[in-house]
């Protein structure tokens, strides 16, 4: 089994490199003339106001956080299709009741408004 | 061919794979580049201009001009950034939309690592790219880079739901997460494919797809004209190429897992033509076309509308499909899927 | 003599080990959650070492994917004053200092024990190459295991919840579009035909001008 993993292993590997290169070689060719408008941050023309990072709306929390939960149905629905077949019934039964619970929540985050963007 | 094997002696697995990587990755960087001038030259043609044509026979060597000129641009560094993340952005995001090719078969012997849980893999890897989105707008300190990653960084992950979601409707009729197999379980003629008993999860991972991409018309993440180019508005000459050369080859991914999934992968669509990786080139194009032809015919969506159609549009049907597969698969009728 | 395997091992165990102290020493909390970040890919291709297949790369989807993506939202958007968090550094120290020498006491019998070792736990058959871990943790845990499994789901339910009823603000002075309603529109909600008794024309007025706005 390991031994397929190998190739992977490189490929990520390979991924990185070509994200490596292409930079090292722009910034070998490529002019560097820096100056303090240049390298300001970008703003439509004006100096920056205040430090970019600032607060921001609570909903993508929220959003982050019902996407760790679904994500994890996801990861319990996939071996489930897989065996669905050789576990027949009882399976189907189970994850029927596993998302039924599940779907109770969907229904509540729905009706609180949790998915509304305004 | 032994003479080169003994040449290198015990590291010969490890160049040998190397060599199978840039076989795979040379080609797609050639069809990304391409792309980019397809795109150019679809959409014209679409609103009854030319394209690009100066360059060339047709435009033809446009994508290498682009290339060279942004070789020689300044890799601009914001004072205000933060240099380390800043460089380390788009390499987090180009990483990702390659090393998932690790596992796409382009025929039943043809794929590098033939791994059991190569679905499950992919879908790992691709769930990484929003790090290159996150790192770059955080690392920029500027507030229209920070405002598109966020966006970009909420739809992406709305959007993943729903792309998994569909893919469990596969992996039921398939009975395996092994790329070979799924389209093994699609052969004996275009009928037998995917994306007529799973129709409602075929349209839903197309649009997906095409969300998680951050394409038009769901790429309110770049909106040029409201945030001007989102996460990647600091970046400029090659630190701005690799952001490019990610989105496209991500658009190529998602093409060919599209094809693989639900159109029959590299299967000819009627019993009597032969099998080859040509068709699953074929269809690739076909879904790619697919993606230029959306971003020239419909306005952006709002946000907010993106939003609900994740969340409560998609998810509500693929939930309710899954459902119906499994219900289906306990009657006596489930010798159809085979 | 060392075999890949082993190569790869040192090398990944080096890399985790690193991670998770750059975790603790950095000092932006930003860096801290990417050296974090590093440090559950790395441990993933651990457990890909032990032929866990479906755990290592769910560790990636699930860690690496979600969880911390949720992790960087939050550091990202904190003003973390570092001065005032090592203000109480060394008064909390000793207590620390304590809760990590029980926990290293607590990981030593544990692992040092004879429940635990080599001898105790024998390495599992290696498996052929289409062994599928997956297909054999879903046979398991969709039968035998089917209550801790519904156990999960009630959970996440509570973990849905609460995290709707913790963070669920509403703004009030925000306007919105709903779309069903847009949608739902009909004409005369928007639109009023009123009937009224006609101008009466002005003499003076050119028949020509009348032509003109017809």
């Amino acid at each position: 089994m390991l031994e397929n993993y190998f190739p992977i292993l490189l490929f990520i590997l390979v991924g990185l490199a070509v994200g490596v290169a292409p930079m090292v070689l722009g910034k070998i060719v490529g002019p560097n003339r820096p100056d303090s408008e240049k390298n300001s941050p970008y703003e439509c023309g004006f100096e920056a106001f205040e430090d970019a990072r600032m607060k921001f709306d609570v909903r993508y929390y929220l959003v982050a956080i019902l996407f760790i939960l679904f994500d994890l149905e996801i990861a319990f629905l996939f071996p489930w299709a897989v065996v669905l077949k050789e576990i027949g019934l009882f399976g189907f039964i189970a994850m029927m009741v596993f998302l039924g619970i599940l779907v109770v929540g969907f229904i509540y985050e729905w009706m609180k408004g949790a998915l509304e963007w305004e | 061919m032994d003479a080169i094997q003994q040449m290198f002696g015990p590291f010969w697995p490890l160049v040998w794979s190397l060599a199978k990587i840039v076989a795979i990755v040379a080609p797609l960087m050639g069809a990304v580049a391409y792309l980019t001038l397809a795109e150019r030259k679809v959409i014209g043609y679409m609103q009854v201009r030319i394209g690009p044509n100066r360059v060339g026979y047709y435009g033809l060597l446009q994508p290498l001009a682009d290339g060279l000129k942004l070789l020689f641009k300044e890799i601009i560094m914001p004072t205000a950034a933060s240099k380390k993340l800043f460089l380390l952005g788009p390499i987090l995001a180009i990483a990702p939309a390659l090393a998932a090719w690790a596992v796409v078969p382009f025929s039943s012997s043809l794929v590098l690592a033939n791994v059991d849980a190569s679905l499950l893999y992919i879908m790992a890897v691709t769930s990484m790219g929003v790090y290159g989105v996150i790192v770059a707008g955080w690392a920029s300190n500027s507030k229209y880079a920070f405002l598109g990653s966020l966006r970009s960084a909420a739809q992406i992950v709305s959007y993943e739901i729903a792309m998994g979601f569909a893919l469990v409707g596969v992996l039921m009729s398939a009975n395996s997460l092994n790329l070979v197999k799924i389209v093994e379980a699609q052969s004996g003629g275009f009928w037998q494919w995917y994306f007529i008993p799973l129709l409602p999860l075929f349209i839903v991972y197309l649009i997906s797809g095409v969300a998680e991409t951050n394409r038009a018309p769901f790429d309110v993440a770049e909106g040029e004209s409201e945030i001007v180019a989102g996460f990647h508005v600091e970046y400029s000459g090659m630190a701005f190429a690799v952001f490019f050369l990610a989105e496209y080859a991500n658009m190529i991914l998602i093409s060919a897992l599209t094809s693989i999934m639900f159109l029959g992968g590299w299967l000819s669509p009627f019993p009597f033509l032969p099998d080859s990786a040509l068709w699953l080139f074929a269809k690739m194009a076909f879904v790619l076309f697919l993606f230029l032809w959306f971003r020239a015919t419909f306005p952006r969506y709002r946000y907010d509308q993106i939003m609900r159609l994740g969340w409560k549009v998609f998810i509500p049907v693929t939930l309710v499909w899954i459902i119906v597969i499994g219900a289906f698969m306990q009657t006596p009728l489930a010798y159809l899927f085979h | 003599m060392l075999n890949i395997q082993d190569i790869v091992f040192y090398i990944l165990a080096a890399i985790v080990l690193f991670a998770g102290l750059r975790v603790i020493t950095a000092r932006n909390p930003v860096h801290a959650a990417l050296y974090l970040v590093l440090a559950f890919f790395t441990a993933a291709g651990i457990w890909m070492l032990l032929e866990a297949e479906f755990l290592a790369i769910a560790l990636v989807l699930v860690y690496v994917g979600a969880v911390m993506v949720l992790f960087l939202f939050v550091v990202m958007m904190l003003d973390i004053n570092l001065d005032k968090l090592r203000e109480g550094f060394w008064d909390y120290a000793p207590l620390a200092g304590f809760v990590g020498i029980l926990m290293a006491a607590e990981m030593a019998m544990v692992l040092g024990s004879k429940h635990f070792g080599p001898e105790r736990v024998p390495a599992p058959p290696v498996h052929s190459a289409d062994y599928s871990n997956t297909a054999e943790l879903g046979r398991l845990l969709y039968t035998d295991y089917v209550y801790p499994f519904e156990l999960a789901a009630v959970v996440l339910l509570v973990a849905i919840v609460a995290a709707i009823a913790l963070t669920m603000r509403r703004r009030k002075d925000s306007k919105y579009i709903d779309p069903a309603q847009q949608v739902r529109v009909k004409r005369n909600d928007r639109l009023k035909i009123v009937s009224m008794p006609a101008e009466k024309e002005s003499v003076e007025t050119p028949a020509e001008s009348q032509g003109e706005q017809a």
